[in-house]
């Protein structure tokens, strides 16, 4: 064994060196005013941010973060429970940065320990602020997009699901369990029914009325949810539906696959809420559309679901862009919503509507449209 | 230690820096499928992640000492599973899934709450008594996650850049050991982070094929931390305890999941969403 070489002891030196320049390094992190080059410098120490308070214009925005306590950090800023950014992992000692495109408002942000008082950050109007807010991009309806795109997904599955338990009452022949599931069972169709019923072929076998059929009942293409509601409500038996029961099942299922693999785009996202509330308005609530059981006040508020969530996403788009559309829209829902719900709790079943209440109700839903039709004029991208 | 920081932190600039600044090209309609796949992934982890808090917090309500302790690690994979979307909500993941060192008096402190909570008192101090208003709350707090992640339109940008969060988060404060200190369980988190991972990249990786390399690079990534964790796996299908994991692999791991966050954080540069 030879004795330790030169490079070792150069090694070893090297490394202490290494170790107090490290240290020297986190002490003048911890106890200088460093300059940055970001918007904002937010110092973390062990109990708060310097500054507390920040104001800063709206817009793309940078901050320099700081860690000059002696515990691994996170800085977030909060808008309520929301976080809108934040940078995770900050070492003691060193600094990172974050860039976000702030809008005006109030805001939290996190300093330290989560037991730690937080900070303020005001962020006030700028010309780039309300730029950013009123440009309609492609990017803002991605999220939209998805989440309808969710919805479908749910409730196509939600109706197949609903069609199983309908087909096996009827197979059980169970008139009462029946009837109930059928009630159950238009609820999902009727929330992605404006998607759904631009698919024609399939739309033809599940949801054709009687009325527009030359043999009208006894029409062999009247089949699916309508054919079904015949024989329960009105022949009062489940005999003879089993077959529809089961044509229905495997349409829904169809449809569940067609309306997940359908693209997505803006403009048919724009369109969607408003046509199905102009069908509403025009067709539907005038003449009802569920002649044997006569719940179409259920249906229509399922309807309204389907609408709502449709306009809500919308709203996401268009708040930042016309604030009084996206009021408007919120108000004209609401009162067709409640038009609904308010004949709900006067009448059993629709034939004891009288035509003045169902117009009053076309009205606000005409109403509705209206304010809906003015969506793509605002935010309609190509 | 010093070494270690200057990874993550050198990481974290990376990350903040540069990644906003690569917008290659503007996002494209075809994240509209991977995105709202994404979503019915946690729509079906938060679902999952009631169903297991319920049987977990039921067991400690009961007294039941072993079967709340054989439920702790499986029934937080759904939570650690979809973490980037959970901690979008500071306040319930403040109070689901902090460590006592987030707080003033760590352990003795009020705000001390949660999974770390009990995990604490299970192994710790070895009785669930006490336990009960923390598994009441812990059962809430899931709940309401649950609700408003249903309700919650999913950022894009959340989304793509959620994998490499997740491998970030295992790098700096996981790998080390901490998270599940009490009852060493932390192999069944960084399971379920690198699976949430992967779910992110796997739904993301049709749009990025063209870049093969960058794609050959990442799978292979993700097949040797797969190799190394299944090393680890128990035959009743969990893990065994972190102590037993050699200093070879968790350096194996560790520059496994810095390459990871790293190349997986140019996803949304690559994507139009930086």
């Amino acid at each position: 064994m030879t004795t330790p070489s030169k490079g070792i002891y150069l090694a070893i030196l090297g490394a202490a060196a290494l170790a107090v320049a490290g240290g020297a390094a986190f002490w003048y992190a911890s106890q200088q005013k460093p300059q940055t080059v970001a918007d904002q410098l937010v110092i973390v120490d062990a109990a708060t941010c310097q500054p507390a308070t920040i104001t800063i214009p709206g817009g793309r925005r940078s901050f320099e973060i700081v860690n000059a306590s002696d515990r691994p950090i996170e800085w977030e800023i909060l808008d309520g429970v929301m976080v809108v950014a934040e940078r995770e992992n900050i070492a003691p000692g060193f600094r990172a940065t974050l860039q976000v495109a702030l809008q005006p408002g109030e805001y939290d942000i996190t300093c330290g320990l989560l037991s730690n008082p937080r900070g303020k950050l005001t962020v006030t109007a700028s010309d780039e602020a309300t730029a950013a807010a009123s440009e309609v991009t492609l990017r803002k309806f991605l999220g939209p997009l998805s989440e309808y795109r969710v919805y479908l997904v749910m409730q196509g599955n939600a109706a197949v699901k609903c069609a199983q338990t309908l087909r096996d009452a009827i197979a059980a022949g169970d008139l009462d369990a029946a009837r109930d599931a059928w009630r159950q069972a238009r609820l999902p169709y009727r929330r992605i029914e404006p998607l759904a019923y631009r698919i024609s072929d399939l739309k033809n076998a599940i949801d054709p009325s009687a009325a527009y059929l030359a043999g009208r009942e006894d029409d062999p293409a009247f089949t699916g949810y309508h054919r079904i509601e015949y024989g329960l409500f009105s022949q009062n038996s489940t005999d003879g539906l089993q077959p529809v029961a089961d044509k229905l099942l495997t349409d829904l299922e169809q449809l569940a696959a067609r309306l997940k693999a359908l693209p997505l785009d803006p403009a048919l996202l724009t369109a969607l809420p408003g046509d199905m509330t102009s069908q509403l308005a025009q067709a539907r609530v005038p003449q009802g559309e569920n002649p044997y059981a006569g719940n179409d006040l259920q249906d229509f508020a399922a309807s309204l679901e389907g609408i709502a969530k449709l306009s809500g996403l919308l709203r996401q788009v268009v708040a930042s862009v016309d604030p009084g559309l996206d009021q408007g829209i919120a108000q004209d829902l609401q009162a067709a919503q409640d038009g609904v719900a308010a004949l709900q709790s006067k009448h059993r079943s629709y034939g004891d509507v009288p035509p003045a209440a169902r117009q009053a109700l076309a009205t606000d839903l005409t109403n509705l449209a209206d304010s809906l039709g003015k969506l793509q004029p605002v935010i309609g991208i190509n | 230690m010093v070494g270690k920081y200057l990874k993550t932190t050198a990481l974290a600039l990376a990350l903040g820096g540069w990644a906003g600044m690569a917008g290659a090209a503007d996002p494209s309609l075809d994240l509209v499928g991977p995105l709202s796949d994404y979503k019915i992934y946690v729509a079906e982890n938060t679902g999952k992640l009631v169903e297991d808090v319920t049987a977990f917090t039921a067991a400690v309500k009961a007294g039941e000492l072993d079967k709340a302790k054989s439920l702790f690690a499986p029934t937080r994979t759904s939570y650690e599973k979809i973490e980037p979307i959970a901690e979008l909500f500071s306040d319930l993941d403040s109070s689901i899934d902090a460590r006592a060192d987030d707080f003033e008096k760590a352990e003795q402190d009020p705000e001390f709450t949660g999974f770390h909570r009990i995990e604490y008192g299970l192994w710790h101090e070895g009785s669930t008594d006490g336990l009960g208003e923390y598994a009441d709350k812990l059962l809430a707090d899931v709940q309401t996650l649950n609700d408003r992640i249903n309700a919650l339109t999913f950022p894009p940008e959340v989304v793509v850049g959620g994998a490499a969060v997740l491998m970030e988060e295992v790098a700096a404060t996981k790998i080390s050991g901490e998270e599940d200190r009490y009852s060493r369980t932390d192999l069944w988190d960084f399971d379920a982070n690198f699976e949430g991972a992967e779910k992110i990249y796997t739904l993301l990786r049709p749009m990025v094929a063209a870049d093969a390399e960058f794609t050959s690079k990442v799978d292979g990534n993700f097949k040797a931390v797969a190799d190394v964790l299944s090393k680890y796996r128990t035959p009743e299908g969990g893990f065994v305890s972190y102590e037993e994991l050699t200093d070879t692999d968790r350096n194996v791991l560790s520059a496994k999941v810095n390459t990871l966050a790293e190349d997986l954080a140019t996803l949304r540069g690559k994507l139009g969403l930086g």
